[in-house]
């Protein structure tokens, strides 16, 4: 499907949850079986149904160092510029522009691209306009002419769904082919499948793609708890007792670009992009197709577009939240690819909850990491394999990858499901 | 870079929901007209705010635009107005997924922002911020009338969840914001997704509606929007040298964009060639725009190499033209720079100066706009336009629309945030003359 074969790499690559704020501490989480879901600190949880979330633990200041930002963006977008700017840090890519000649910058930053999936927003910043409403104790003319006096002037752009998309790109001057994804969980790998399709089709040379959520307030648990979606502890995907998701928090980011740039400018490759698919089940806000139609459509246009046989598959990093629905429908549509022949699958989320719009990309930075050191880490919150979905190749131990490729399965509300293709780096 | 033969676009089906009409063809006319859509703010009483005018959406029934009564109860009133148009736009096109063909078609929206609603925010007042600090244990009070349907219809990808189910579309499909460049960019998404051979069909428009209590609060907090409460219909006056402020609009616009030869395979009228997508970011200040036009430069040269056409082949820009001081003078100043010597032929109109800022969904509707000004060869008028501003001297199409064979139009939002969209339509006459 794609017009030419030319390879895309990884570069660079960024992270933040509640596991960590680096590649290597997550890593360590994986692989050590410790979970950062924890009893939350941010409000009191002792009435709560729900007492766990895996926060991050690092302070605005660690995130992002120029202090004066920090009055004008919201902690959601202190995560995606971190990652973002850690993934381009790593690519080199600032450095080596640096390097330029003068007159070849401004083609560099043109042909630069930024490709963001975001959050979109939340709940907890438009209690902002509670204190008015009490104010106005129901008369909206007073509510009218508080306002002023009691909200912050910069309160739309605290609160910007494209605030990460603007600040890296000021910071960074990558100017090029831009977006603000929103399309719920599947907005960070969206981005980065949105970034590889710019390169291959000649918009930029570059991009980097990033995903940032804050998923984790009162009334998200409110309403993840009052739908069935939410567990009281750490996520148990594909078990027979798994009760729901949890949350998490922070950012992914990952930075793209030929092959063959990377190489001239003697960038260290982390991993290469094959392919993606993405697709909608038709199935409304929350409902899912009954046999993981989407998961299946979505893994085979993925795999067409890798120009990679199932059987070249060696891992699969499942979207696995938890929930009894998901999860269910995502093992049928694996099954409905792979038949009896399925790779071994694992799942990240019990580490660092549900990231909902950064999900996949943090994924998708942990994937990379696994094909590089050849090991499948496990879920230890498994204890007993679902009836319904087994023979299904998860585990609580470690296993080891049948090849370099893994497949990565991203699903989200509005029946959205995308999977990526990506190889370890040569 | 590798070049590859360019899949060719058509728009053949068109809807809106505007301050102007409540389809495509009212909104026509009454731009046509010169019409305004603003008035006093009636959606709610907005007589404390700062600006107590808006252009509105008027006169609009969701149990006739929304034909399934459960997809009305999680839909939000910027989704209402989406079913709506969407719903035009197939009806239009005389085209719809099918059993067979439904993984081909995909959606791409630019989605408006989503804010708590008010009576939403007034029940967590009650329950759990009495004195106005918020605190978490009052949402676990029993009677806490917190609403899952509510939840849903707020999620940040929920009107592409209506509308893939209502009109069954299977394939890729995609939620964007940008702020005001939301609906340009959903559309030059689509347009990229088609030409990658990922989709047959697709659905691209916008929508938004900030017209609330708490969706204006913020552009009122930011002194963004003008005051000019006395005259609501004159207030928006892009590129006029009084200019001050935007007059924020709701609604939304869609196209729907096919495969051209199979288009005219089937016989279908084709408005316009979709030709070409440009996609910058300004990296200047977050509200701020470039006063030299650098990024909007790039979007606008982008979408015309993207249509494989030049600047002297134009002849109309909807340009996206706020009525913002600084907006109006970096897109001119763009403007000068990309069409040089022909900055005194190429007509340039702002319809915000008749609907009002759309926000999410303006470069959407826009993008419609332009579509019809090339089907019936006209360039609408830039309305309430006075007084001149050495800043903004560009062929503006003022006190008439224009009669104007028009071989391409262009047309530009500019984002908060400083995302860039320009898109390019061509006459199908020039296609394939």
């Amino acid at each position: 499907m794609k017009n030419t074969k030319e390879k895309i790499v990884f570069t660079g690559s960024g992270i933040v949850c509640g596991a960590g704020a680096t590649v290597e501490d997550v890593w360590s989480r994986l692989e050590s079986g410790d979970t950062a879901v924890a009893p939350f600190t941010q409000f009191d949880n002792e009435k709560w149904p729900v007492k766990v979330a895996a926060e991050v633990q690092q302070d605005n200041r660690f995130l992002v160092s120029d202090r004066k930002l920090h009055k004008t963006i919201s902690r959601t977008d202190m995560y995606g510029i971190y990652a973002a700017e850690r993934a381009i840090e790593e690519s080199g890519l600032l450095s080596y522009r640096e390097s330029l000649p003068e007159e070849e910058v401004d083609r560099f930053n043109d042909r630069s691209g930024l490709i963001i999936g975001s959050g979109g927003g939340n709940y907890t910043s438009n209690y902002d306009y509670i204190p008015v409403i009490a104010e106005a104790k129901g008369e909206l003319p007073v509510f009218g002419r508080e306002l002023a006096n009691l909200v912050t002037p910069m309160w739309l752009l605290q609160n910007l769904p494209n605030n990460v998309l603007c600040h890296v790109g000021i910071r960074g001057q990558f100017k090029g082919t831009n977006a603000c994804i929103t399309n719920q969980c599947v907005g960070g790998v969206l981005a980065v499948a949105e970034a590889a399709s710019a390169i291959w089709n000649g918009e930029a040379d570059r991009v980097a793609a990033a995903g940032h959520d804050l998923p984790f307030e009162p009334e998200m648990v409110y309403y993840y708890h009052k739908l069935g979606l939410m567990s009281g502890e750490a996520p148990k995907p594909f078990d027979a007792e798994r009760n729901g998701t949890v949350f998490g928090e922070g950012a992914g980011a990952v930075v793209l670009e030929r092959e063959a740039d990377a190489k001239a400018r003697g960038a260290k490759v982390l991993g290469e992009f094959l392919g993606f698919g993405c697709c909608s089940e038709a199935t409304g806000i929350l409902d899912l197709a009954p046999d993981g139609d989407g998961v299946e459509r979505a893994i085979k246009e993925a795999l067409m577009d890798a120009g990679v046989e199932p059987s070249e598959i060696g891992v699969i990093c499942a979207h696995g939240n938890g929930t009894p629905a998901s999860d269910l429908t995502e093992s049928m549509g694996i099954r409905r690819v792979f038949g009896e022949s399925i790779p071994p699958v694992t799942g990240f989320k019990w580490a660092y909850g549900h990231l909902i719009a950064a999900s996949g990309i943090v994924d998708l930075v942990m994937t990379l990491e696994m094909l590089k050191r050849g090991v499948v880490p496990g879920i230890p919150t498994l204890q007993e394999m679902d009836p319904l979905i087994q023979p299904f190749p998860v585990s609580s131990d470690t296993a080891k990858p049948l090849s370099d490729i893994a497949l990565l399965i991203c699903r989200g509300f509005g029946g959205m499901n995308v999977a990526l293709v990506v190889k370890a780096a040569s | 870079m590798t070049s590859i033969e360019k899949r060719r676009i058509a728009v053949t089906g068109i809807g809106m929901v505007t301050p102007l009409g409540n389809n495509a063809a009212s909104t026509w006319s009454g731009l046509l007209a010169g019409k305004s859509g603003a008035g006093p703010t009636r959606n709610f009483d907005a007589s404390g705010f700062t600006t107590t005018f808006s252009a509105e959406v008027k006169d609009f029934d969701p149990e006739t635009a929304v034909p399934s009564q459960k997809l009305l109860k999680y839909a939000s009133r910027s989704h209402r107005f989406a079913l709506a148009a969407a719903a035009e736009a197939l009806a239009d096109a005389g085209i719809q997924p099918t059993e067979a063909d439904s993984h081909r078609w995909g959606l791409a929206v630019g989605a408006g922002m989503m804010s708590v609603a008010y009576d939403d925010l007034k029940v967590v007042n009650d329950f759990a911020a009495p004195e106005g600090r918020f605190d978490a244990a009052g949402l676990m009070n029993p009677d806490f009338p917190g609403n899952p349907v509510n939840f849903c219809r707020w999620q940040s990808n929920a009107g592409l969840g209506l509308l893939t189910k209502q009109f069954g579309i299977r394939g890729y499909a995609t939620s964007v914001h940008t702020a005001c460049a939301s609906g340009g960019q959903a559309v030059g998404t689509a347009l990229k997704v088609m030409r990658r051979g990922r989709c047959d069909y697709m659905l691209a428009g916008g929508f938004d509606s900030m017209i609330n209590p708490i969706g204006i609060s913020g552009f009122c907090l930011l002194g963004a929007l003008s005051k000019d409460n006395d005259n609501p219909t004159g207030a928006s006056r892009p590129f006029d040298a009084t200019r001050s402020g935007f007059v924020l609009g709701e609604g939304a616009g869609f196209l729907v964009l096919e495969d051209w030869d199979r288009a005219k395979a089937r016989g279908a009228k084709i408005y316009a060639e979709l030709a070409g997508d440009g996609n910058s970011l300004s990296c200047y200040r977050i509200t701020d725009s470039p006063p030299d036009g650098n990024g909007p430069i790039q979007a606008i040269e982008q979408a015309l190499g993207d249509a494989g056409i030049s600047a002297a082949d134009v002849d109309y820009v909807n340009a996206h033209g706020t009525s913002t001081q600084m907006n109006d003078r970096s897109e001119c100043a763009a403007l000068k720079s990309v069409f040089a010597g022909r900055v005194d032929e190429v007509r340039v109109s702002s319809t915000k100066s008749c609907m009002g800022h759309l926000i999410a969904a303006a470069g959407a509707v826009e993008a419609a706009v332009c579509c019809l000004a090339i089907r019936d060869g006209i360039a609408p008028v830039n309305a309430n336009y006075e007084t001149p501003d050495p800043d903004c001297n560009v062929r503006l199409v003022l006190g008439a629309p224009e009669k104007l064979r028009i071989r391409a139009a262009v047309s530009n939002s500019l984002g908060f945030g400083g995302s860039n969209s320009s898109l390019v339509f061509r006459n199908p006459e020039e296609v394939n003359p």
